[in-house]
């Protein structure tokens, strides 16, 4: 096990910068999720820990160590890939034991890793098995099985479930949290999706064109991102926003409709900004009322109803649990917990704490 | 007519169509074994016979006792066959790389590669012949070999299928594992590419089997003719001797139709591997 340490990564691929200088630190046995929009650099970062891509400029560290120049064998990670990468001609049990002999262990050495490494993937009866002859829940774990068995300082996931279907997917996050739990190995995992980044990661990473944007445990990029990047990016469904405006002394945003929302807090405050409202901070409002929005779609799930509505020429979504049957067209109030409220700088998006 | 009946006329008409081409394409190759069996005075009988009336053994008798038709099969074998290892070597080893290893450099000899394909053999055959001579090689299996160690489909068809079916994902999991590279050209590419190369080796084989224009000047001596030389040196020796000649052929045919026959799958593959494959 080891911390990782990134400092002012560069990457750039000819002329094209990829990565413009990234840094931030992965303590020793956490789960570390790098999550972002497709082309920020997330993938590129995992593959520069891996030794696959040279770097730029910059520094790597794993443990006191600059890996820069070690080669990938070197370097005591494993790695698995988003489409698994599982030597088709091999079986389950060669494929698990493929580092082990290159290693130049004895062979009963190996049976005995793959082995109890089967066992705690639940693969056991598959060892000789080849991997076109298993389902792609089974072949995932055959892949992490292929990195656990040589027990590496660091693990590397490059978006390993984006191919499972979304039952299996929800069954295989939670696996890999146990599996984390139980090993302890210092992980980075990569990932597009973030609610796997949310429910799984310690620390969570939110890239952005080559750059983090934020660092922090999942709870506070909910709560506290940075800036309205991040607020959009994080939390399902979406973040609504709208621009307002408020005076120096007055407590209230006025919207671009003319309607008002209360927002004590924001009394120091002048100009344009924009405001952050959550789906699920959203209520069916009686008297009391915030705002009025006209329902535009409505899909019931059941146990809770989500609404697109629009409000002061923007659409925002409206996340409710309970049951809600509206035509639409409608217009009705919402009321909304004016500390939920999140204050953006409309020019440079950064939040303003109020 | 019903939808049903048209189809069944169609496929009708289809079974015909493809009877006769087959009847027109099995007739020469009938009539030559045919032939092979037939006296001189049967040889020349108007029209042709298919089966012989009196067959016989007499022409192969002589094929086998007055030329040395085993020692030119031989030689033919011993050509291809080397032929063939070193095609499948350099094809494996360059296709690989060239798919692989995209570099600026690797990408100009790879159109190089390719670019020797559009040039006929015929064109190089005489300065080729003479370098050849200057390195004492006539007559030598060494000589012969010269003009068939590469093959630039070869490597271009091992190129596609590297590409189409070998992630680079995979070659970056065994170096992460611990692999070198030759490592993983042999236990990882290789055992991939068990299907294109057996198609390869098939191809490669029966080019230098049918090989006829560069044995026929390279190799000058009787003893050392390969059978597609030998056949011909039939006409010029004994001024078209017909029954004598398709005795030969005849029995030359035998091996390469076993070897279609054990090896037709990988036949069919490598000629539908026209490099446009998924």
């Amino acid at each position: 096990m080891a911390t990782v340490e990134i400092k002012e990564l560069h990457k750039s691929f000819g002329d094209m910068e990829i990565l413009h200088g990234i840094s931030f630190t992965i303590p020793d046995g956490a789960f570390v999720a790098l999550v972002g929009p497709s082309g920020c650099g997330k993938s590129t970062i995992l593959r520069l820990i891996a030794g696959l891509e040279e770097i730029t400029s910059g520094e790597i560290y794993i443990g006191d160590i600059i890996i820069n120049d070690v080669e990938p064998k070197n370097r005591n990670i494993a790695m698995v890939f988003q489409n698994y990468a599982l030597y088709p001609h091999l079986t389950v049990a060669q494929n698990m034991g493929f580092s082990l002999k290159l290693l130049k262990k004895s062979k009963a050495e190996i049976d005995r890793a793959v082995q109890h490494t089967a066992e705690i993937l639940g693969v056991n009866k598959l060892l000789h098995r080849l991997p076109k002859q298993l389902s792609g829940g089974q072949r995932q774990r055959v892949a992490m099985g292929r990195a656990i068995v040589r027990k590496p300082q660091v693990f590397l996931f490059d978006e390993p479930l984006s191919n499972l279907d979304a039952k299996l997917r929800v069954q295989m996050r939670a696996e890999l949290k146990a599996l984390h739990r139980r090993l302890a190995t210092t992980t980075v995992y990569v990932t597009h999706d973030q609610i796997e980044a949310m429910t799984m990661a310690d620390i969570v990473v939110v890239m952005r064109d080559g750059n983090v944007e934020q660092v922090g445990r999942p709870l506070e990029l909910y709560d506290k991102p940075v800036n309205q990047f991040v607020a959009g990016f994080i939390g399902s469904p979406a973040m609504g926003f709208l621009p307002a405006t408020t005076k120096v002394g007055s407590s209230e945003m006025v919207l671009s409709d003319g309607q008002v929302l209360s927002k004590p807090t924001c009394v120091a405050l002048d100009g344009d900004y924009t405001i952050g409202l959550r789906p699920e901070h959203i209520r069916l409002g009686g008297d009391g009322a915030s705002f009025k929005a006209t329902i535009e779609a409505s899909e019931q799930t059941g146990s809770e109803t989500l609404l697109l509505a629009r409000l002061a020429d923007q659409e925002i979504t409206i996340l409710l649990r309970e049951r809600f049957d509206t035509p639409i067209g409608d217009v009705h109030a919402f009321v909304i917990d004016p500390t939920a409220v999140q204050v953006f700088d409309s020019k440079t998006g950064a939040r303003i704490e109020t | 007519m019903s939808a049903k009946a048209r189809a069944r006329r169609t496929n009708f008409l289809l079974d015909v169509t493809l009877f006769v081409i087959c009847i027109l394409l099995l007739t020469p190759l009938i009539l030559l074994i045919a032939n092979g069996f037939k006296t001189p005075q049967e040889m020349l009988v108007w029209p042709p016979t298919l089966f012989p009336k009196d067959p016989t053994l007499e022409n192969f008798h002589k094929v086998f006792t007055e030329t040395p038709l085993l020692q030119w099969m031989l030689n033919s074998f011993l050509f291809a066959l080397l032929s063939t290892v070193a095609i499948v070597a350099t094809s494996a080893l360059a296709g690989y790389i060239v798919g692989k290893f995209p570099f600026r450099a690797i990408n100009i000899i790879f159109i190089l590669f390719l670019a020797t394909a559009i040039i006929p053999f015929e064109v190089y055959m005489i300065p080729l012949y003479f370098q050849v001579k200057a390195l004492g090689l006539l007559n030598s299996v060494g000589g012969l070999l010269v003009g068939y160690l590469v093959m630039s489909f070869g490597i271009f068809l091992i190129r596609q299928n590297v590409i189409a079916s070998i992630p680079d994902e995979l070659l970056e999991a065994a170096r992460i594992d611990g692999a070198g590279e030759l490592w993983i050209f042999w236990y990882v590419v290789l055992p991939l590419l068990r299907g294109p190369l057996a198609a390869l080796a098939v191809l490669a084989f029966f080019q230098a089997w049918t090989a006829f224009a560069w044995p026929i000047i390279v190799m000058t001596r009787k003893k050392s003719f390969t059978i597609e030389v030998g056949l011909a040196n039939f006409q010029s020796a004994y001024t078209v001797d017909l029954s004598l000649l398709s005795a030969a052929s005849a029995a030359v045919m035998v091996p390469s139709v076993l070897a279609f026959v054990l090896l037709r799958r990988n036949f069919v593959e490598g000629i539908a591997a026209s490099g446009m494959k998924e």
